[in-house]
């Protein structure tokens, strides 16, 4: 039999070229990625003065970060768009998971109706959402507080994510739930006690999901929140004013908005891959 | 103490698919009852509705003294091994072992005791403390088996447990359970596609198709009498050859014709053939009851050979007469012989089996 080896980009160069070839790609691809970031840190740690200049200045200073963090309409949106994002997570997973398992196990007309609708709801452009969703909070009174934001963030999130856990109860035989069944479970028990463990990877995934996608949610922010409910996309945004734009605070809140996301990132990193790949 | 009986048991799948027709069934306290039949033919339903994992459409159902039909899985006091093992993969095996026993209130102590009897029966000791993934399918299985004993039941169902395991795993395993209904009589209901495994486990065999039984007997009742032509072709293995024949009576004796055929038939045969003269009937012959050479006087024929399998235990003849396919198994395996060589094929006197063209039901006298 013949031995195929894949043939090597650049045949003609020796090995050591084609490596540092290869090196330099994954540098270049990496620094295009990395330096919106770092240049956004270097930008939070100029004084205002030197914001235009960042190559060039050598004066740093942590003033706009403790600028920012004495503003407490600020800090009350940290504090938001945490307890948002968290609370429409817990919430979102409680209806996701359930109604994934629905549309995985069940295969009668509500499962059908249920998977017609999400479906529908998933082809709609998300921006023509919202408008209407302003009138409804308005009417219903919910208009700029927690229920009038988490409300329709659960929503997104229940259509978008459900067909994910679909496809990972999918992925678990239901036998294991008829044995639980057989074992002394009610249908709810095997529910709980074997099948959401086992999907446990998967649900932990899509919480990291859920909660990336609420802390860094601008539109819905935007429309459905004023001034009590400020949340930290919206804020940062409001540095642009009339007397200009005050680049060097826009700037520290972000750096201080990418920390959870990027802790929260770095370590649900594992689970996210594990996840989605059952 | 659980005897399980099934009486005009019917599923119906919305209103095109009939997947259970009308299957009556008596299984005695302690028997083991083999359900075979090829995939479709409603032998997995049957349990799952025994099983409670499946609503029947009409029907009974009971265990024991009680009609169960509408009650939930968890009150049948039935265990169940699937498949592919449907063990909880999130628990340890000692924890899936303790599940049910859990679930019913039982003391931990109780429940570590049943758990050593069992492991010690299966050999599971020194798994207890690992997860199912770090098993191999043998001990999963093993460890499926041992989770149904520690609850001790009165009905194992068995859903073609075996299927996932390599043939020389699956022997063991058949011994294995076999082994453990010795030790531990409980009526079982044991479904499967190979006959094989249906003949060697069951006091009782039921073959089923297209959702109805077909035949309830010991396994040497469905291979010596079968009730059909499906029967006879589905028990056995290689299977049974059928030749399309014509029944001639002439000067007091009875012969059956086909092309390149011609083999008179003994007394008994004569009798129960005598209604078909001159009519087709179909002849059945297992494989293991043709030899080569020339047999008893006027029941041989020429066949041509078309493929040889050497077992290294004996050879199996594929052989071509007319349009028919013959098996010819038993031939012993020093014999040589190479493909488009002409045999001499022998019938044993007293092994033929008869069948209606029209019923498919076996004639007999």
């Amino acid at each position: 039999m013949p031995i195929v080896t894949r043939p090597h980009f650049l045949p003609g160069l020796p090995q050591w070229s084609r490596k540092t070839l290869f090196a330099l790609a994954l540098f270049g691809i990496c620094f295009a990625f990395a330096f919106p970031v770092l240049w956004l840190i270097l930008t939070s740690l100029r004084p205002e003065s030197g914001v235009y200049y960042v190559h060039r200045g050598t004066e740093f200073t942590l003033g706009s970060f403790a600028e920012v963090l004495s503003d407490d309409r600020i800090v009350s949106a940290f504090l938001n768009s945490a307890l948002i994002s968290t609370l429409a997570t817990v919430f979102s997973l409680l209806v996701t998971v359930s109604s994934g398992y629905m549309l995985s196990r069940f295969t009668g007309p509500a499962s059908r109706i249920w998977f017609g609708t999400i479906y529908v709801f998933r082809c709609v452009p998300y921006i023509s959402w919202v408008l209407p969703l302003y009138f409804v909070t308005q009417s219903w009174g919910i208009y700029d507080t927690y229920t009038g934001l988490l409300l329709p963030h659960v929503a997104v999130h229940i259509c978008f994510f459900s067909w994910l856990m679909k496809g990972f109860f999918d992925g678990i035989d239901p036998s294991m739930e008829y044995a639980a069944m057989i074992d002394g479970c009610t249908r709810w028990g095997a529910f709980i006690r074997v099948a959401v463990p086992s999907a446990l990877p998967a649900i932990s995934a899509l919480a990291v999901l859920c909660w990336l996608f609420t802390w860094n949610e601008f539109l819905f922010a935007l429309i459905l929140t004023g001034n009590r409910v400020p949340m930290i996309t919206v804020v940062m945004a409001q540095f642009v004013t009339e007397m200009g734009l005050r680049w060097n605070l826009m700037a520290a809140t972000a750096v201080m908005a990418l920390v959870p996301a990027f802790l929260i990132a770095l370590f649900g990193q594992k689970y996210v891959i594990r996840g989605l790949r059952i | 103490m659980a005897a399980i009986s099934l009486s005009k048991l019917n599923k119906h799948y919305g209103s095109l698919f009939h997947a259970v027709k009308d299957v009556d069934l008596e299984i005695a306290d302690k028997e083991f009852v083999a359900l075979v039949g090829p995939s479709g033919c409603g032998k997995s339903t049957t349990l799952r509705m025994i099983a409670g994992l499946e609503d029947i459409t009409s029907g009974d159902i009971r265990i024991g003294d009680r009609i169960v039909n509408h009650l939930p899985p968890r009150d049948r006091d039935i265990a169940m091994v699937f498949q592919n093992y449907a063990l909880y993969q999130h628990m340890s095996v000692y924890d899936n072992l303790a599940f049910g026993l859990r679930n019913k209130k039982t003391p931990e102590a109780e429940i570590k005791a049943a758990i050593d009897r069992a492991a010690g029966m299966l050999g599971l000791h020194e798994l207890l403390a690992r997860k199912p993934k770090q098993l191999s399918g043998g001990q999963q299985q093993r460890v499926a088996l041992g989770r149904c004993i520690v609850r001790n039941p009165e009905v194992f169902l068995f859903d073609e447990p075996l299927s996932n395991l390599d043939a020389k795993l699956r022997a063991q395993m058949r011994i294995e359970i076999k082994r453990l209904h010795a030790a531990i009589p409980t009526t079982s209901v044991f479904v499967t596609h190979d006959q094989v495994e249906a003949m060697t486990l069951g006091d009782r065999v039921v073959i089923m198709r297209d959702g109805r039984v077909q035949q309830v007997g010991t396994p040497l009742q469905v291979y010596g009498k079968p009730a059909n032509k499906f029967v006879a072709g589905f028990i056995g293995a290689p299977a049974m050859n059928f030749v399309n024949v014509t029944v001639r009576t002439e000067g007091g004796a009875t012969a059956v014709e086909a092309t390149g055929l011609k083999l008179t038939v003994g007394e008994a045969y004569a009798r129960a053939l005598a209604p078909y003269n001159g009519k087709p009937v179909i002849m059945g012959a297992r494989p293991e009851h043709l030899a080569l050479g020339e047999g008893a006087a006027g029941l041989s024929f020429d066949a041509h050979v078309e493929v040889v399998e050497q077992l290294g235990s004996e050879i199996l003849l594929e052989t071509r007469l007319g349009s028919h396919g013959i098996t010819v198994a038993r031939v012993p395996a020093e014999t040589v012989i190479a493909s488009g060589d002409q045999v001499r094929v022998s019938v044993q006197p007293g092994r033929l089996h008869f069948f209606d063209t029209e019923t498919e039901l076996p004639i007999t006298g």
